[in-house]
C-alpha cells in the first residue's frame, strides 16, 4: 500500500513503513453524491484544531485539516502532506519535502512558507506546544522543503510530531497571527471544506473539489492515506441526548451517529436499516490514588484495595456490558502492548485484601472516592468500587461533584480525596509514550508528596523518552507499567467499547478515533 | 404612560448592577477548573495548564474582576472561554432562537390555557370542567423532558410527521421552522398551559360572581358579551401577571427542551457555560437575559396601565 518515504541515515526503527501489494487497486468512490448527517454527542467549542484537545473538535476538524505527518490505521507514523522525510545522521535535522501541488480550500497553493507559519502559530498558541520544546528552530530553504532543527537528538520526536491529540495542522500563512480559539473560518487542505458552523446546532462540510489525495497510498488509513470525498456534504449535527440520536438513526434523519446507548442495542440490532459498529478500546476506565494523603499513602493499603476489586463487576456497571478486561495502559492490538504486571490485575480476593489491610494498620479512616455524574461510567464504577471496598471493611465514601470540580480537586495534594475516577481515551490510542506522561512528574496523577515522583518510575519514564532503540523504549514502558501496577499508582479497570451506528445505505464507514468521512459513500 | 415607562426603566439599572455583582461572585465561588472543562476528557496536565495560561485564568480574582468591569463599562462583555467568541455575539446568535421558540410556545399556552380556563369556568362542576382540569393537572405534572421524548417516539419515529430534532431558522424556511419547533414548543407550552388554565378558571369564577356581572346579565346582555366584555376584561389583569411570569418561565425553562431537541438556544448556551465554568459567558449571558426579563416585566406593567385606567392615574 505504501511506497517508502521515511528515510533516515540514523534511527527510524520505531517507524513502520506499511507496504502493500504493488498491484493493489486504488480506492475509487463506488458512488458519488449524497448528503450525510451525522449525530455527534458533544457540543463543539471551536474548529481551531491547534488549540483544542477535545474529541468533539477533532471529530469535525480532522476532516478539514491535514498535517505533515499523522498516524495510520495501526497507529504508526505516516507522512501526509509531506512526500518524504529524511533524518540527518546526527539526528538533529528532519527535512520534509512537501507533496505538490496541494491547494488550500481558499485556492491558494500550499508552500513551505505556510508550514513555517503553521509551526510558528502552534509554538505560540498550540495546546500541546511542548512537542516543540526540544526544537531549536525551523526554516524553509525553498518552496517545497521544510526543515526542523533539534536542540538535541530525541528518538521519540517523530512519534510526538505525528500525534493526533492536538496536531500541528497546516493552515495558510495569512492566518498565523489569529489568536487562540479564534480561527472561526477553518481553511485546510483536507478532502472536506467548511460550509457553515452554527454553534450548538451543526457544522456543515462539503466536498473540496480541489483536493489532492496522497497517491503514495491506495486506501485511507488512520487519519491519512489515499482519501476521497465521495459525499457531496456532511453535516455534523449536535445531538447530545442519546434517545434523540437513536430516534434520528431509526427515522433516517441521521445517517450515522456516535455513542449509541447500550440499552438501545437489542432493538437496533433487529432493524435491517441500521448497521451497528462497535469500536473496541475507546477508553481506559481508571481510578488514580492520592498517595500524598492517608490511608492511600500506604502501599499495603493500596494493595488491599487492588486485591479487593472485581473488574468484571466494575466494568459491567460502568459500561452497561460494553467492555473488555484489559491489563495496563495499552490494548492488545497495539504495538506497545505489554501485560507486565498482570498478576496485580482483577485479583478479586477479599481474604487477601483483608490480610493486606491488617498489615497496613488501617483503622477505619474514611476513604474518599472522588467522582462525578457528568460521565456516568465514572460514577457507576465508583459506586461498585465503594461496595467492594466496604465488603472487605474499608470505610469507602463517595464524593460526587461535577467534572470540572473533580478535576480541580484531583490536582491538589493532601487530604480531601483518595481515589479520583476518570477515563483515558485519546492518549492510550496514541501509544505508550502519550499515555504514561499522566504518571510522570510533574503533576503525576497519583499525586506524590511534593510532586516528587517515585524514582524508579521516573527512571523508566526517562528511558522511555531517551533510549535510542524502539526495543529499549518498549522494555522501559513494560518496566514502568509493572511499577505502576505493583505499587498501585493507578487502577486501570478495563476498556470501553464505544458503539457507533450508520444506516444500511452508508458504506465505507469504519469506526475510528473520529468519524472519518473520506472514502465513505451512500447508496440509494 | 411615559412616566411609568421611565420609572420602570430607571429601576432596571440597579437590578442589572446587582445581578452583575452576584453572577461574578457566585460563578467564581463554585469550585471547578474551567481549563479542565475546556480541555475535555483525558487532556494532559500540560494541555490544561496551557489553556489556563492562554485564557488568563491564572490571574488573581481581583484582577479578573477589575478587567471584567472595566470592559463592561465600555460595553464589552468579554469573550467566551469555551467558544472563543465575544459573549455578546454568542448570545445574540442564540437569543432569537429562544425568543422565537418561546413566542411559539406562548401562543400555544395562551390559546390552550385561556380557552380551557374560560370554558371550565363557564361550565363549572360539569364533566367538561372536570375533564379540562384533569388535563390541566396532567399538563402541570408531566415533566417536559419526558413529554418531549414521548412526542419524539410518536410523531417522529412512529408516524414520521415531524423531525426528531434540529432547528431551522424562520427566516431561512418558515415551514422548516414550524416543523422543527412544533414539538419543542408543545412540550414547553403544555406545563404552562395547565397552569394558566387553572388560574384563568379560578379568576373567571371570582369575576363571574361579582355584582356587575349579575347586573350585566340582569340588563339582558347576551351571555357572550357578558363573558368577553365584562368578565374576561376584568379577569385579564391578574391573568396578565401570570402571563408575564409564564414568559419568564418559557425563556428560563427552555434549557431541557433545547437540549432534548438539539436547538441552539440561549438555555443550552448558558447551561454549557455553567457546566464548563465559562465565567464571561455566564456573567454576560445572565446579564443579557436579565435585561430581557426586566423588559418583559416592564411590558407587563405597561399592559396593566392599558388594561386598568387606575394604574395610569396612580402612575401619573
Amino acid at each position: 500500500m505504501r511506497r517508502g518515504f521515511l528515510t533516515s541515515a540514523g534511527v527510524l526503527a520505531g517507524l513502520i513503513l506499511a507496504v502493500g501489494p504493488a498491484n493493489a487497486e486504488r480506492f475509487k468512490c463506488p458512488h458519488t453524491g449524497g448528503n450525510l448527517v451525522f449525530g455527534q454527542e458533544a457540543n463543539i467549542n471551536t474548529l481551531d484544531q491547534m488549540t483544542s484537545a477535545t474529541i468533539s473538535t477533532r471529530n469535525i476538524a480532522m476532516n478539514i485539516y491535514e498535517s505533515l505527518m499523522t498516524r495510520d490505521e495501526n497507529n504508526h507514523p505516516i507522512l501526509e502532506l509531506a512526500d518524504s522525510m529524511t533524518e540527518s545522521p546526527d539526528h538533529l535535522t528532519y527535512t520534509f519535502k512537501l507533496r505538490k501541488p496541494i491547494h488550500f480550500h481558499n485556492g491558494k497553493l500550499m508552500t513551505s512558507a505556510d508550514v513555517v507559519a503553521s509551526f510558528d502559530r502552534y509554538a505560540k498558541v498550540g495546546n500541546q506546544r511542548s512537542i516543540l520544546n526540544n526544537v531549536k528552530d525551523w526554516d524553509a530553504p525553498d518552496a517545497d522543503t521544510f526543515v526542523i532543527h533539534m536542540k538535541s537528538p530525541q528518538p521519540t520526536f517523530i512519534e510526538a510530531l505525528s500525534s493526533f491529540s492536538v496536531p500541528i495542522v497546516i493552515i495558510p500563512s495569512e492566518l498565523k497571527d489569529t489568536p487562540a480559539q479564534q480561527l472561526t473560518n477553518p481553511i485546510g487542505t483536507g478532502p472536506f471544506q467548511l460550509v457553515e458552523s452554527v454553534p450548538g446546532s451543526h457544522v456543515k462540510l462539503k466536498r473540496y473539489e480541489g483536493y489532492s489525495p496522497n497517491t503514495s497510498f491506495n486506501e485511507r488509513t488512520g487519519f491519512g492515506g489515499y482519501k476521497q470525498a465521495c459525499l457531496d456534504t456532511v453535516t455534523f449535527r449536535i445531538v447530545t441526548e442519546p434517545g434523540a440520536r437513536v430516534a434520528g438513526l431509526r427515522t433516517g434523519e441521521l445517517q450515522g451517529v456516535e455513542d449509541l446507548p447500550a440499552k438501545s442495542l437489542p432493538d437496533l440490532k433487529g432493524d435491517k436499516n441500521i448497521k451497528i459498529l462497535p469500536l473496541k478500546n475507546w477508553w481506559i476506565q481508571i481510578a488514580s490514588p492520592n498517595t500524598s494523603t492517608a490511608p492511600t499513602d500506604n502501599l499495603m493499603f493500596r494493595k488491599a484495595v487492588q486485591a479487593a476489586l472485581d473488574m468484571d463487576e466494575i466494568m459491567d456497571a460502568a459500561s452497561d456490558g460494553n467492555y473488555t478486561l484489559n491489563v495496563g495502559f495499552q490494548y492488545p492490538n497495539q504495538p506497545d502492548y505489554t501485560d507486565a504486571g498482570k498478576e496485580t490485575y482483577n485479583i478479586k480476593d477479599p481474604a487477601l485484601a483483608k490480610k493486606y489491610l491488617a498489615q497496613s494498620g488501617y483503622a477505619g479512616e474514611p476513604v474518599v472516592l472522588l467522582t462525578n455524574k457528568d460521565y456516568p461510567p465514572m460514577y457507576n464504577s465508583a459506586l461498585v468500587m465503594q461496595q467492594q471496598l466496604q465488603a472487605v471493611g474499608i470505610n469507602a465514601q463517595m464524593k460526587v461533584v461535577d467534572w470540572p470540580t473533580s478535576v480541580q480537586l484531583s490536582q491538589k495534594e493532601g487530604p480531601g480525596w483518595n481515589f479520583f475516577f476518570t477515563g483515558w481515551g485519546t492518549q492510550p490510542a496514541l501509544g505508550a509514550l502519550a499515555t504514561m506522561q499522566f504518571l510522570a512528574s510533574p503533576n503525576a496523577t497519583y499525586r506524590p508528596k511534593d510532586d516528587k515522583g517515585d524514582p524508579d518510575l521516573e527512571a523508566a519514564w526517562k528511558d522511555m523518552n531517551t533510549l535510542p532503540t524502539a526495543e529499549g523504549r518498549h522494555e522501559a514502558f513494560a518496566r514502568m507499567q509493572k511499577i505502576v501496577l505493583e505499587r498501585v499508582y493507578a487502577l486501570p479497570f478495563g476498556s470501553f467499547t464505544k458503539v457507533q451506528g450508520v444506516r444500511a445505505n452508508v458504506d465505507g464507514f469504519v469506526p475510528y478515533r473520529i468519524p472519518r468521512m473520506s472514502n465513505v459513500w451512500m447508496t440509494n | 404612560m411615559g412616566a411609568i415607562l421611565l420609572r420602570r426603566l430607571a429601576s432596571a439599572v440597579p437590578i442589572l448592577a446587582i445581578v452583575s455583582i452576584l453572577t461574578f461572585g457566585m460563578i467564581h465561588l463554585i469550585p471547578g477548573d474551567p481549563a479542565a472543562a475546556i480541555a475535555g476528557l483525558s487532556a494532559t496536565p500540560e494541555q490544561i495548564a496551557n489553556i489556563r495560561r492562554d485564557l488568563g485564568l491564572d490571574q488573581p480574582l481581583m484582577s479578573q474582576l477589575i478587567h471584567w468591569y472595566g470592559n463592561l463599562f465600555q460595553g464589552d462583555l468579554g469573550r467566551s472561554l469555551l467558544l472563543g467568541q465575544p459573549v455578546v455575539e454568542a448570545t445574540m446568535q442564540r437569543l432569537p432562537v429562544t425568543v422565537a421558540l418561546s413566542a411559539y410556545a406562548l401562543v400555544i399556552t395562551l390559546v390552550i390555557g385561556l380557552v380551557t380556563g374560560i370554558v371550565a369556568a363557564l361550565r363549572q362542576n360539569t364533566w367538561i370542567d372536570q375533564v379540562a382540569m384533569i388535563l390541566a393537572m396532567i399538563g402541570i405534572s408531566l415533566p417536559n423532558f419526558y413529554l418531549g421524548l414521548l412526542m419524539i417516539i410518536l410523531f417522529a419515529v412512529q408516524l414520521r410527521w415531524l423531525p426528531t430534532g434540529g432547528y431551522v431558522a424562520f427566516t431561512d424556511d418558515p415551514l422548516g421552522w414550524l416543523a422543527t419547533s412544533t414539538m419543542p414548543a408543545i412540550s414547553l407550552a403544555l406545563l404552562l398551559a395547565g397552569l394558566l388554565a387553572r388560574i384563568t378558571r379560578s379568576t373567571m369564577l371570582e369575576v363571574l360572581r361579582q355584582d356587575y356581572i349579575r347586573t350585566a346579565r340582569a340588563k339582558g346582555l347576551p351571555s357572550r358579551k357578558v363573558v368577553v366584555k365584562h368578565a374576561l376584561a376584568n379577569a385579564m389583569i391578574p391573568i396578565t401577571t401570570v402571563i408575564g411570569i409564564i414568559v419568564s418561565l418559557l425563556i428560563s425553562g427552555s434549557v431541557v427542551t433545547e437540549t432534548l431537541f438539539s436547538i441552539p438556544g440561549i438555555g443550552q448556551l448558558l447551561t454549557q457555560a455553567v457546566l464548563n465554568r465559562d465565567y464571561p459567558m455566564v456573567q454576560g449571558g445572565l446579564l443579557i437575559t436579565t435585561a430581557l426579563l426586566v423588559l418583559v416585566n416592564i411590558a407587563v406593567d405597561v399592559c396593566y396601565a392599558l388594561l386598568d385606567p387606575r394604574v395610569r392615574y396612580d402612575g401619573a
